[in-house]
């Protein structure tokens, strides 16, 4: 950092600065020589015409390529955005409707961010070709984090969209059991979506989160762990499911005996068998199917 | 106009409910206040009315379409025989356009509603067999007026009573009636002779196959084949549906107990 310091004070020295700090010197010297060189005068103040001229023409030059780029860049984004789905895809989810009632849309909103971006990109590039760096590490720090604040916005909004979007489809999963407790299913891969977005964008501008993260662990172990102990049995069916659908040793119409029971098979799928005796139909957990063994009555 | 105002309310004069059928939400709105109890019968609850029976299918014919509510009705309890009834509905299009008194009578179940509600396949499933009959029979295969015949339900005990006609197309496959490239191939093997056999959940377990019941004491209106034959009387001796797509009329009907409940025309639909 103090190298860049440096360079840029020397840098400084053949800007602007320069030749503000040379006019009460040129002054001085008018002063004290009343044989005005008015000729040294004169170059010097030409060379002042020229090099800011030349800057001013660079500077709004930069600054033109910037908007441009900004557009384009803005228009692209907007494109590529639509032409991937992505307002279909995010159809209906609170991030959307509420970018709707302020008259615009989530793709528009990012193109927007993407040309603000790119502007501010070209802005600095225009200061400091213009030769502005008063407090230059000021400027320093914050072109360094501004790409950082950008993908953490952009983050933040995906997270919200994507969860919201997740909430949804969990929601239409579900809609066909009518349990009033099972609600809090969407709400939950909800907000779980939204923390993930929300640490990495925190970790993107550099804000202390170990503690969130040993909090993220410490609740994706609690789900797995969870998840393993609920779902043990319906894994283990579906694991001999899935054998019994690829090798099929019995098909519906057969009739069969999986322990003490007997019957013919009705139904079978990932998880269970249907076998049906005289008065009772049977719900078979594939687990115990392949545990037991299975024979064929011919 | 009186007159014409006098004839609405001879129309709806003392009813004991309302059925409205497939209703939009403002419509169903207007009614939901009225002290005469409404009943939304529609494919699908999206008014979120408290007493609701569900079509499974949008029935052309507006008596079919009546009979099947009322049955539902009746079934859950709503009217009983002797209530009279006003049933708004849509003949031409989809927007309710009429008004109809029907008397609720127990010679109205014909079993329609049962065909759907109470078989031991999935109603969603016999829905989808429907469909695939009705849409076969509309374009035929390749232009050619097709039979075809589909047992659904009780798939196990279907398999015992009937045997292979030749190799089982759909064998180690573990497809399921309503997806649109499944309602293709089941088209295609309609040329084959025999039965298709699928179970409660709409697996498709075999093409090909011949039905061995014992014919007796089948009730089936004379006239038609051994197709027809063949399929009604195997729900007779299971708790089977069978759905049959005649190759001579090109009508669909559908059989359970033995009994024949319901003959559609596909080109109605």
């Amino acid at each position: 950092m103090p190298g860049f310091a440096s360079a840029s004070l020397i840098h400084s020295s053949v800007g602007p600065a320069s030749t503000a700090a040379l006019t009460p010197e040129s002054a001085s010297a008018s002063v004290s020589a009343s044989a005005a060189p008015l000729q040294t005068v004169g170059g010097v103040v030409d060379d002042i015409v020229r090099i800011a001229g030349l800057r001013f023409l660079g500077v709004l030059a930069i600054l033109l390529l910037g908007l441009v780029l900004a557009y384009v860049a803005g228009t692209l984004v907007h494109r590529l955005l639509v032409s991937v789905g992505v307002p279909e895809a995010i159809e209906g989810t609170a991030f959307e409707r509420t970018a709707r009632d302020f008259d615009t849309s989530t793709v528009e909103i990012l193109s927007w961010l993407t040309r603000y971006f790119v502007l501010g990109i070209s802005i600095f590039a225009t200061l400091s070709f213009a030769g502005v760096n008063y407090a230059d590490r000021f400027w320093g720090l914050v072109i360094a984090i501004l790409p950082q604040l950008f993908i953490a916005i952009l983050v933040l909004i995906i997270g919200v969209v994507v969860g919201d979007k997740v909430e949804l489809l969990v929601a239409e999963r579900l809609r066909a059991v009518k349990l009033p407790q099972v609600n809090i299913l969407p709400a939950l891969a909800k907000y779980t979506v939204f923390f993930l977005a929300t640490l990495v964008a925190l970790s993107q501008v550099r804000v202390a989160t170990l503690a969130l993260i040993v909090l993220l662990a410490s609740y994706l172990l609690g789900l797995i762990v969870f998840g393993v102990v609920a779902f043990r049995d319906l894994l283990r069916s579906g694991a001999a499911g899935t054998y019994l659908l690829f090798t099929q040793p019995y098909s519906i119409g057969d009739e069969i005996v999986v322990g003490e029971v007997r019957g013919v098979v009705q139904e079978f799928d990932m998880f269970v068998t249907h076998v049906e005796s005289e008065d009772t139909e049977f719900v078979i957990p594939n687990a115990r199917v392949l545990d037991k063994g299975v024979g064929r009555v011919r | 106009m009186a007159a014409l105002s006098e004839l609405l309310g001879d129309l709806v004069a003392d009813v004991d409910g309302l059925f409205l059928f497939t209703p939009s939400s403002s419509h169903y709105e207007q009614f939901a206040e009225t002290d005469v109890p409404t009943v939304v019968i529609a494919p699908e609850n999206t008014v979120e009315a408290e007493t609701f029976v569900e079509l499974p299918l949008q029935f052309q014919n507006v008596k079919d379409r009546i009979r099947f509510g009322v049955e539902g009705a009746m079934e859950q309890r709503i009217v009983e025989a002797g209530d009279t009834i006003a049933c708004n509905v849509g003949i031409f299009g989809g927007d309710p356009d009429s008004l109809v008194r029907v008397r609720v009578e127990e010679n109205m179940r014909s079993g329609i509603y049962d065909l759907f509600a109470n078989s031991r396949a999935d109603p969603g499933v016999i829905r989808d067999v429907f469909e695939v009959a009705i849409e076969l029979g509309k374009k035929g295969q390749k232009g050619e007026p097709v039979g075809a015949l589909f047992i659904v339900g009780d798939a196990g005990k279907v398999m015992n009573k009937s045997r292979p006609l030749s190799y089982n197309p759909f064998e180690k496959s573990h497809v399921y009636v309503g997806d649109p490239i499944v309602n293709v191939m089941l088209k295609e093997f309609s040329r084959l002779d025999g039965a298709f056999v699928i179970s409660d959940s709409g697996k498709i377990v075999s093409a090909y196959r011949y039905l061995e019941p014992s014919a007796e004491g089948v009730d089936i209106p004379k006239g038609l084949g051994a197709r027809h034959m063949a399929g009604g009387a195997i729900t007779r001796d299971t708790n089977a549906t069978a759905i049959v797509l005649s190759e001579s009329d090109g009508l669909v009907r559908a059989f359970k107990g033995g009994k024949m409940i319901l003959e559609i025309d596909p080109e109605a639909y």
